[in-house]
């Protein structure tokens, strides 16, 4: 008895000490290096910075280019925000609909979603299809192929979770005189909550940090976003590790708040619906 | 069931619908963001967006609309290297490009496919004024593109000049004097590394080899052409000294011992600090010391790779980059894109500009800017070579074809795994291929 508690409370200290050196390390590093001028941070080494110049550092990142890292905030935020309603919105109803209500249609979205998952895009030829539509450099246009691009895994998840509500459930809603309408807004939706949860982290990050998305279809610096804005602090020749960290901080804190005081759901979301397809 | 969930329904319900109509109305919002200029026309004008190039482009655009106030002028900036080269291809293919931008010149233009994509710009009137070996560089037989921004740099050894002084060394001419100083700086003072390297950036690697071109152009001048034609390779003389003395300075263990992973910027600060003694590089590291190491700019100097006989070491000069007008451009658009172009070239305004902001690397291609005094000490000696037409611009600028792997090939051949003969057949075996995907004749 005695010596198994020993072990476990032994596992528990390693779990521990591997997290922080894999999640804590790295982030002091980030922290540190952000707090030093540059030709100290030129030299990368994990130490203490013989001058803190965080402030200054938070300052000229900040005001680098009249501001574009907090235009890319906006940008990143607005971005974000509208590309992950979309996915939730569309991807709860296609969900519901594929897994509850059996027709001809459904190998045909089976195909569709799959092959969301699958085929790569094609990025001159996705620029034309936006000149076209006239969506080409707007924030509109990249929030459809954000949505486009993830679409399919949000509705597999709530495809799977779907499949975990009683049908039964259904029937009494719509005995209670609700339509289809209804039935899903008040009935389903409130019941999809973890996984909406998990769909909203994971897509929210993964929208958050993507770069080559802005990078092809949203040139331009008024619509910078913040994945971008790294550029802004490396180049071949000369690099402003100080800044470039700097900018690495701030644009990792909002993941990280979300993880934060997400972790929780997050899993259960994922785990939930893992049993039954 | 239904009461307990009775009270949230309603506020859930106008969230839900209240988000939808915020997607739609920004999908709608985003469909009619158009352009609206009042009369003057308007360009936009796109760098690279690293810290010194963005200071230089906004104080240029500043004394460009003051001197043309009908023009106004757009910055916009995007990343550098291969996502860059990506970015600007599709672009051009998109015609999205904006009016006026900067890229590199030499091989990496070839590969925009100049005579489709861009403006000739041959009848402009700043042309005379540019040296012919940056114009060869921006041309193809179709007309000439590209216009140059920047200076020059040029590649040979980088060297520690209060170190030199100390130990009483002359500047080495051949290659022999070079390995000798190495030796005796490696006898006298045991603390200092003879020869830096810096794998830790694979680009690096390449320096010994894309240097030593200036030597191999003086000795034997038809050698890019015969190269670019099939018939020159590396695996022979004179070529193969490049490779030669990569390994030697492995073998006689005059590196640095974590060569392997030491970085750039380190291995410059170690050049500064009088750590070091010698590294191969390109004087574009003036910029880097004096970010970091600004104290000890001046005690960083310049010698081209010394050849096997003196008469043949030259400097190896990189050309600068250009600004170039793509073809979607047309209009009075064009006509303000031309009088920018000419403006970044030949104005007086930019090149006190290009002088004030950030360091000079090398001396300007275009004769109506001068390099001023108070340069760096390397950029100076850089001058010298120049003067006395002891420099040759690098193999990239004379021949289309360099292949992808010479980095991977330098470092092994550099950290002892390859022999020199085995790595240069590689590499003309790499450049084989590319000629092969080049189309050439001869391959």
């Amino acid at each position: 008895m005695r010596t198994l508690r020993l072990r476990r409370a032994a596992y528990g200290v390693l779990a521990i000490v591997v997290s922080v050196v894999v999640f804590l390390v790295p982030f002091a590093f980030i922290v540190l290096t952000a707090s030093k001028t540059a030709p100290d941070a030129s030299q990368l080494e994990f130490s203490l910075p013989q001058d803190w110049a965080f402030l200054d550092n938070l300052v000229e990142v900040v005001s680098y280019r009249d501001g574009i890292v907090l235009r890319a905030f906006v940008n990143s935020a607005v971005l974000t925000v509208l590309s992950v309603t979309a996915m939730v919105l569309l991807a709860a109803m296609v969900g519901y609909v594929t897994q509850r209500r059996r027709s001809w249609l459904n190998p045909v979205v089976d195909t569709m979603v799959l092959a969301g998952l699958i085929v790569p895009p094609a990025v001159v030829p996705t620029v034309w299809v936006l000149q076209r539509l006239e969506l080409f450099k707007t924030l509109g246009g990249l929030v459809l192929i954000e949505v486009t691009f993830g679409l399919s895994f949000c509705i597999l998840l709530f495809r799977a979770f779907v499949a975990t509500i009683p049908r039964e459930l259904d029937e009494a809603a719509i005995l209670d005189g609700a339509g289809p309408v209804r039935l899903f807004w008040t009935m389903i939706v409130p019941l999809l909550r973890p996984v909406i949860i998990t769909v909203v982290v994971v897509q929210a990050v993964a929208v958050f940090n993507d770069f080559t998305g802005p990078l092809y279809f949203l040139p331009g610096d008024e619509n910078a976003t913040v994945q971008l804005t790294l550029y802004n602090f490396q180049g071949q020749s000369l690099n402003q590790y100080n800044l470039l960290f700097m900018d690495i901080l701030l644009i990792t804190i909002p993941p990280l708040v979300l993880y934060v005081f997400f972790n929780r759901q997050i899993v259960a979301g994922m785990t939930n619906g893992a049993l039954k397809g | 069931m239904f009461t307990a969930h009775g009270h949230g329904r309603g506020l859930r319900r106008g969230l839900a619908v209240g988000a939808a109509a915020t997607l739609v109305g920004s999908l709608v919002a985003g469909c009619s963001g158009g352009a609206d200029s009042g009369g003057a026309v308007e360009i936009s004008y796109l760098v690279p967006n690293d810290a010194t190039g963005v200071e230089s482009a906004e104080r240029l655009i500043s004394a460009f609309e003051e001197a043309h106030p009908d023009i106004a002028v757009d910055l916009q900036t995007q990343p550098d290297g291969t996502e860059g080269d990506n970015l600007t291809k599709t672009k051009l293919a998109t015609g999205e490009m904006e009016d006026v931008f900067v890229y590199n010149t030499g091989s990496l233009l070839q590969a925009l496919n100049p005579d489709q994509t861009l403006t000739d710009l041959s009848d402009e009137e700043w042309v005379s004024h540019v040296s012919d070996d940056f114009l060869d560089t921006v041309r193809t037989d179709q007309g000439l593109y590209g216009a140059p921004t920047g200076s020059s740099f040029g590649g040979g050894i980088l060297y520690n000049v209060p170190l030199y002084e100390e130990l009483g060394l002359e500047v080495p001419e051949t290659w022999d004097d070079f390995v000798a100083n190495s030796e005796t700086i490696a006898r006298e003072r045991p603390d200092v590394t003879p020869v830096l390297q810096a794998y830790g950036e694979t680009w690096t690697a390449q320096m010994l080899i894309l240097a030593a071109h200036g030597s191999v152009a003086q000795e034997d001048p038809g050698w890019a052409e015969r190269f670019t034609a099939g018939e020159a390779k590396f695996a022979q003389e004179p070529a193969l000294a490049g490779f030669e003395h990569l390994q030697e300075v492995h073998d006689a263990g005059l590196l640095n011992e974590d060569f392997a992973s030491l970085t750039h910027d380190q291995a410059l600060r170690q050049l500064a600090e009088g750590g070091a003694a010698h590294y191969p590089m390109l004087t574009n590291a003036a910029p880097a010391i004096a970010q970091n190491n600004p104290d000890e700019l001046d005690d960083v100097g310049f010698f081209a790779l010394p050849a096997a006989d003196a008469e043949h070491t030259a400097a190896t000069i990189w050309q600068p980059g250009a600004v170039y007008i793509p073809s979607s451009t047309t209009g009075e658009e064009l006509e303000a894109a031309k009088t920018l172009v000419e403006f970044i070239t030949s104005s007086p305004e930019a090149c006190a500009i290009a002088q004030d902001t950030g360091v000079a690397t090398g001396p300007y291609v275009i004769d109506t800017c001068p390099l001023e005094d108070g340069v760096p000490r390397m950029v100076e000696d850089l001058q010298t070579y120049v003067d006395e037409d002891r420099a040759e611009p690098a193999l990239e600028f004379v021949s289309p074809v360099k292949g992808p792997n010479l980095e991977n090939i330098a470092i092994e051949v550099g950290s002892g795994i390859r022999s020199a003969a085995d790595g240069a057949a590689a590499y003309d075996e790499d450049v084989r291929k590319q000629a092969q995907q080049l189309g050439l004749s001869g391959w």
